[in-house]
């Protein structure tokens, strides 16, 4: 029995300057691409009498646009930040998926210093999970930040209750919401790592399980790794789904309470 | 006990504890989830979004051992 090496860093298959090209950004570029070509072809043939494709995407448009509607509480709220709500999760739809493309993921380059594969699935690279889901918040923070800078930095550093107590008695109420405040701080750092590692370590995590399977012995090498496969895929599904709700959530309360306090 | 083995042993053991704890609090979450669609069936697809983005935040503690096991072996 021989396990295979397991590495948390993906391959580097070749570098431009100081920017390390992975297996990971290979494939996260194939998919891209493969989107960008589906939805090409997809629009060539749209109209009034929608073709097969346009029904399905029509239905996963309206499913997001449901779910926002909900959230946000405004159509046009809603529709200002579907782009990339929709974007995010038809793109990890896909990614989430990459190990079920046949052969790709069997590459392998043999060089002096060891093998390497030529594609691993995308969101197996910590870099794209955070670089997700910083993207997300930055642009919760910032949209919160343009509708009403002080009410959001106010939601954080809250001092509105020492000026608006009437007696020394309402002191320890302030402070315990000053204290508050900066427990809100830590929980928005604790937000970018729980998105990106909770999306980081199911596809990592299904990797690793179907390739040990797989490695145990000859004999669980062709059906043993099947039902692990097909769990895999369901929590790829279930992963795209929850990312994209989970930036719903955080978009649609940091600007919800900036409105809020507005009026 | 030599280093290495107590780093294997660690991981092993925050993952096992960690799995533990997240999949009672996922059987509660499934649990009373079911409870709500058999007593309203018509509320079945909101209670199943609610559900799955409930277990993701419960399962986020697991993740967090399991990274810290993929360190405590990596490193």
């Amino acid at each position: 029995m021989s396990l295979p090496e397991i590495k948390l860093a993906p391959d580097t298959i070749f570098s431009i300057g100081n920017l390390q090209v992975t297996n990971s950004i290979l494939a996260t570029v194939l998919t891209s691409v493969s989107i960008i070509i589906i939805a090409l072809l997809i629009r060539r043939n749209a109209g009034i009498r929608p073709s097969k494709g346009q029904v399905v995407f029509e239905m996963v448009r309206q499913f997001i646009l449901d779910k926002m509607v909900i959230s946000f509480g405004s159509m046009k709220e809603a529709k200002r930040y579907l782009p990339l709500i929709l974007t995010i999760f038809i793109f990890l739809l896909l990614a989430n998926q990459f190990a079920l493309v046949p052969l790709l993921s069997n590459i392998i380059l043999s060089n002096p210093e060891g093998t390497k594969y030529l594609f691993n699935a995308p969101a197996a690279h910590y870099s794209m999970t955070i670089g997700l889901t910083i993207l997300v918040l930055l642009i919760a923070h910032i949209s919160a930040i343009l509708i009403s800078p002080g009410k959001h930095f106010g939601s954080f550093i809250r001092l509105k209750p020492f000026f608006k107590m009437k007696s020394i008695k309402e002191l320890p109420m302030a402070m315990i919401n000053f204290f508050l405040g900066i427990l809100d701080i830590i929980g928005e750092i604790a937000k970018v790592v729980s998105l990106s590692t909770r999306l980081f370590g199911n596809i990592f995590a299904g990797g690793v399980v179907v390739l040990i399977i797989s490695s145990l012995s000859v004999v669980t090498n062709f059906l043993a790794p099947i039902p692990f496969l097909a769990i895999s895929t369901i929590s790829g599904l279930v992963q795209a789904f929850v990312f994209a709700m989970l930036s719903i959530l955080y978009i649609s309360s940091a600007v919800n309470t900036a409105k809020q306090a507005d009026s | 006990m030599e280093i290495e083995s107590a780093k294997f042993l660690a991981a092993g053991i925050a993952l096992g504890l960690g799995g533990l704890g997240s999949a009672i609090g996922e059987g509660l979450v499934a649990g009373r989830a079911m409870d709500g669609m058999a007593r309203n069936p018509k509320m079945a697809d909101k209670l199943f979004t609610n559900m799955i983005v409930a277990m993701a935040l419960v399962e986020s503690s697991v993740i967090y051992t399991l990274v810290i096991a993929l360190i405590l072996i990596f490193s």
